[in-house]
């Protein structure tokens, strides 16, 4: 809401600087959130919060002008007036839509310019002066906080007013020049024909006041606040009056709002007054009426009040106020339908006397009733940290994702959670997976230079469970599951320390080591299997096991994902993986295992296998085979170069033999170790080397 | 035969001062202390000395190998040091193995947050961020088609809420549902505080995003005054932004606490010149209307609640002028924390 003070003089002078009127406001509640100086006046933008729509017009800023500073505000007269009834002139069809209608016929106007000072006015607000009947229901608007509208009554077919909801299929065209459809949402104005008005909204072109209208009628009246919200809305189309019916116009200023209007219109235009038509549900409301206990104001606020201060705090703001020992009994103004309880009333007393001045203590806060399982805390900050100490950085992106992000990593097929009312097409879907983040974020730092990326986040992917009614009754997911998610990129050079300054490519087992630190840090343990994924580049890629449940995938992705993306020359590697399952884990346990006091013997192993044959499964063949006192098997090497006959590889690891009760002799280790490699030989095809 | 000590130990020291290797260390080692050296030669003349000056012989010959013992220590040292100054490491050289990864500034501010008020009592709970109308609205007072939704425009899904027919889910567009969802399971005192992400249709520009953090945090008991939220706040705010931080309270409206306010903290204390007051947060006591619809019996409780939004807080602390930097994840910006 704009204030202009030159407008604000004419019903109340502060007697303060421009500075200390900011002030008085902005920690009254009317922040004063911009200044501006206009042609020898000075405008303030005050943020008017929704709940006070009385302060939408410059004699209601005045009026709370009047509470803080003690000065009196001065109104301006309202003239009554004696006039003809016109008899069913005005039709309402819902009086729950419309509360309250008056029509007033003004004949032989003469419609011109508005006088300059009212026009300044206007200008100052940022209105634009049109002729001297629309600048005053505009003026009065402003001044009153009462919408109006004026008709060129010549043009209304039938001489009728009909208040109704639009009729499927009708238009109209508003005083903007914009055709607007119409439904029966819509409140209109309409004549015996047609709609000539969207009610509270704006007005319809075919109606509106020209230099060549004679007659005027004036509308002043009260419409729903929710279904003006809605038509404005759906139309989206937003005035002036429509802001002020929304956030709920006092009904009582209907009738002085077109009294005061009809005068100033009589003056301006030099028309005679003809009849008006009025309809209004009678049942005018008691005044708000509430007791506030001044033990309760203190307890509240932490702070001492007589009843005495609060009885005149109240009624500077317009409340009548009695006041009986310990409480204060007030009436609340029809402008200040947003009181209506005692907290309310106690808010203004804070108001009055000031927060700034009201006490400030550190509170008592007592035994907490609330059990908190903060596992899934603990268990993200150990990852974190893991993930960190292993030198890659924390990322936080967005949730929502494009469509074509998901079909450019070839993941269109996720059943992902819809926007039903996204702004643009970057929040049409709540991400199902963080590979498109993921990439796009690699994608931006390569665009810049960029080469050697490592990236984590620990966030929430969306899942939509098709089948809806395994969740009905979980309050938390109606088939959407918010998964806590922890997805890792790594992509360029490995990054080795300065004294062997050869840097290589990351691979496959980076990414391993990254996941078997995170799992060792929350201590679970996790397998590992190959196999087709989804995204990932079939001959190397994994999918992660804890507890026998599939927890996540990773691996190298698939070239023609990078390729969609513009990814060129730089392999990525990348992890997801959900938190959720290993929650409900039960913590491992270690139990020590004696240290033998006993001598270990170490052979080492060099074999050829077919490329095919995994290292688990020589791992397996050596601890089935070697007894009690093989006690582990170490990986050492593989080869992959020319060396070895194409189609195998070459692998070296070590068989630690050791005994708890005795030392192992040189025979019964050979023994033992001959019938390992033997086994590799027969079940494996291993070639010894 | 006759020993004159003071002759010896003088020239002792004199040869010990010319020594400037190991190898000469050793030398002077043997000549006094080995199997055939002085200090050996003279205890063994002990047999053959008159019986009068068998005991300052002996004497003479403890002092001369503990002078010895000391001249070698010394010089032994002094060589070692020679040695090391040769070989000296530069040690401004830096440290070998992975340097650490950062943790999203985002990340750190909203656990610095959260520390704050951990230390002074509350608990941190997460609640979901795919809410239903009537835990992000209704539950705190904001009536459909009520004006005081604009504040809080929002997403919408395309999936119904099963608890409300014909009714849709929505993204919560503040972290304050949380305080309908813990007052609904938990009875008072209580102390808590509700972090995570939330979600308005806004355009993208430098101040906003439609994706952001919040972290609401709310107390209720049976006697809670407004003077202990400026207090719990204020003291918040030190602890955040530095003793030095300068705040006021400002009415403002929100329908689910009353009074309400916002909190501003003056800009020149954070050196920002362009304004002079900066909107923080958002508080107030728990409206009434709040604890009937999560009924808790009438008259019996207060409450004070507030809410702040992350970036705002980090981009006012580390002088970060732009929201969308913290979410394209540029390696130089992250690199900075």
């Amino acid at each position: 809401m704009k204030l202009s003070l030159n407008w604000l003089k004419d019903y109340i002078d502060p007697k303060l600087s421009t500075e200390a009127l900011v002030e008085r406001l902005t920690m009254a509640g009317l922040e004063v959130e911009g200044l501006e100086a206009v042609a020898g006046d000075t405008v303030l933008e005050i943020e008017v919060t929704p709940n006070r729509p009385d302060c939408l017009s410059i004699l209601g800023l005045a009026r709370e002008i009047g509470a803080i500073t003690g000065k009196t505000v001065k109104n301006p007269s309202i003239k009554k007036f004696k006039i003809a009834p016109m008899k069913n002139f005005i039709h309402i069809e819902n009086k729950k839509d419309c509360a309250c209608y008056i029509g007033t016929l003004i004949r032989d106007a003469h419609i011109k310019d508005a006088p300059s000072k009212m026009k300044t006015f206007l200008a100052s607000l940022g209105l634009h002066a049109v002729n001297n009947a629309v600048d005053t229901t505009n003026f009065i608007m402003m001044e009153m906080g009462q919408p109006l509208h004026a008709f060129d009554y010549d043009k209304l077919a039938g001489g009728k007013i009909v208040i109704r909801r639009a009729r499927a299929g009708e238009s109209i065209v508003t005083l903007d020049g914009i055709e607007r459809k119409l439904d029966p949402s819509i409140l209109v104005i309409a004549d015996a024909q047609k709609p000539v008005a969207i009610a509270g909204i704006m007005g319809g072109r075919d109606t509106q006041i020209t230099l060549d209208t004679k007659n005027i009628l004036l509308e002043s009246a009260h419409f729903d606040m929710g279904l003006i919200r809605r038509g404005s809305r759906a139309l989206g189309l937003r005035s002036d009056s429509s802001y002020r019916f929304e956030r709920n116009v006092n009904v009582e200023g209907v009738l002085i709002g077109a009294n005061r209007a009809t005068d100033v219109l009589l003056q301006l235009t030099g028309g005679h007054l003809s009849g008006r038509g009025e309809i209004s549900s009678k049942a005018s409301r008691a005044a708000t009426k509430i007791k506030v206990k001044i033990a309760d104001i203190e307890s509240l606020l932490g702070a001492e009040v007589s009843s005495l201060r609060v009885k005149s705090w109240l009624e500077r703001l317009g409340f009548k106020v009695t006041a009986k020992a310990g409480a204060v009994t007030v009436l609340v103004p029809s402008h200040r339908a947003d009181i209506g309880q005692d907290v309310d009333v106690i808010e203004e007393i804070a108001r009055m006397i000031g927060f700034d001045r009201l006490p400030s203590q550190l509170p008592t806060i007592k035994t907490i009733n609330i059990p908190v399982d903060k596992k899934l805390r603990e268990i993200k900050n150990q990852v974190r940290r893991a993930l960190t100490a292993g030198g890659i950085d924390e990322i936080i992106t967005l949730s929502m994702i494009n469509t074509k992000a998901l079909i450019k990593s070839n993941m269109a097929g996720i059943p992902a959670v819809r926007i039903f009312n996204p702004l643009n097409q970057d929040q049409e879907l709540m991400r199902p997976a963080m590979l498109p983040s993921f990439l796009q974020v690699a994608l931006t730092n390569m665009n810049r230079g960029g080469k050697d990326l490592r990236f984590f986040e620990i966030g929430k992917t969306y899942l939509k469970d098709k089948l809806d009614s395994r969740f009905r009754g979980n309050d938390n997911s109606y088939g959407i599951k918010e998964k806590e998610t922890v997805a890792i990129l790594l992509t360029g050079r490995r990054l080795r320390d300065w004294r062997s300054p050869k840097k290589e490519g990351i691979e496959f087992f980076d990414l391993k080591g990254v996941l078997e630190r995170i799992f060792q840090t929350i201590g679970i343990d996790a397998a590992y299997e190959g196999g087709n994924m989804p995204v990932f580049d079939p001959a190397c890629a994994a999918s992660i096991i804890v507890g026998g449940q599939q927890i996540g995938v990773f691996g190298k992705i698939e070239r023609k994902i990078l390729n969609n993306w513009d990814i060129k020359n730089q392999d990525i590697y990348f992890g997801e993986f959900h938190l959720d399952e290993i929650l409900s884990l039960p913590n491992r346990l270690v139990k020590y295992q004696p240290i033998s006091e006993f001598p270990a013997i170490v052979r080492d192993v060099s074999l050829a296998v077919k490329k095919e044959i995994s290292y688990k499964e020589i791992e397996g063949i050596c601890l089935r085979q070697g007894g009690d006192i093989l006690r582990s098997v170490h990986f050492i090497e593989q080869y992959l170069g020319d060396k070895i006959q194409s189609g195998y590889k070459g692998l070296v690891f070590s068989c630690h033999y050791q005994s708890n009760d005795r030392t192992l002799r040189e025979d019964e280790v050979s023994a033992v170790h001959e019938r390992i490699l033997q086994a590799l030989t027969q079940d494996l095809s291993a070639i010894r080397r | 035969m006759q020993w004159d000590f003071q002759d010896i130990d003088n020239q002792a020291r004199t040869q010990a001062q010319a020594i400037n290797s190991p190898q000469a260390l050793e030398a002077f080692r043997l000549q006094y202390l080995g199997k055939k050296g002085l200090v050996a030669a003279i205890f063994a003349s002990l047999g053959a000395a008159e019986p009068g000056l068998k005991a300052a012989i002996g004497k003479g010959a403890n002092d001369l190998r503990a002078l010895v013992e000391n001249l070698i220590a010394t010089k032994s040292a002094e060589l070692n040091s020679v040695e090391v100054q040769e070989e000296r490491i530069d040690i401004s050289l830096p440290g070998a193995g992975e340097a650490l990864g950062h943790t999203h500034i985002l990340t750190q501010t909203m656990q610095e947050i959260i520390s704050i008020f951990e230390q002074m009592g509350f608990v941190t709970i997460e609640t979901p961020e795919i809410e239903t109308e009537f835990h992000n609205f209704t539950g705190l007072n904001i009536p459909i088609d009520h004006p005081s939704r604009d504040a809080f425009d929002t997403f919408y899904l395309d999936a119904e809420d099963l608890s409300a027919k014909g009714r849709r889910l929505l993204l919560r567009s503040h972290t304050s549902g949380g305080q309908v969802r813990i007052m609904k399971q938990h009875k008072p005192p209580m102390a808590v505080i509700v972090p995570g992400r939330v979600y308005r249709p806004d355009a993208v520009d430098a101040s906003h995003s439609f994706m952001f953090h919040q972290v609401e945090g709310l107390l209720v008991d049976e006697k809670v005054q407004f003077s202990e939220l400026k207090g719990l706040l204020t003291e918040f705010c030190r602890r955040f932004f530095g003793p030095k931080v300068i705040m006021r309270f400002r009415p403002h409206f929100f329908p689910f606490t009353e009074p309400s306010a916002e909190v501003d903290i003056n800009a020149q204390v954070l050196g920002i010149q362009r304004k002079k007051w900066l909107e923080i947060l958002g508080c107030g006591m728990v409206n009434p209307k709040v604890f009937e619809v999560v009924g808790y019996p009438k008259g019996k409780y207060k409450g004070l609640a507030f809410g702040m939004g992350v970036e705002r807080m980090a981009m006012l602390k580390y002088g970060i002028n732009d929201i969308r930097l913290f979410y394209e994840n540029d390696v130089r910006f992250l690199k900075q924390f």
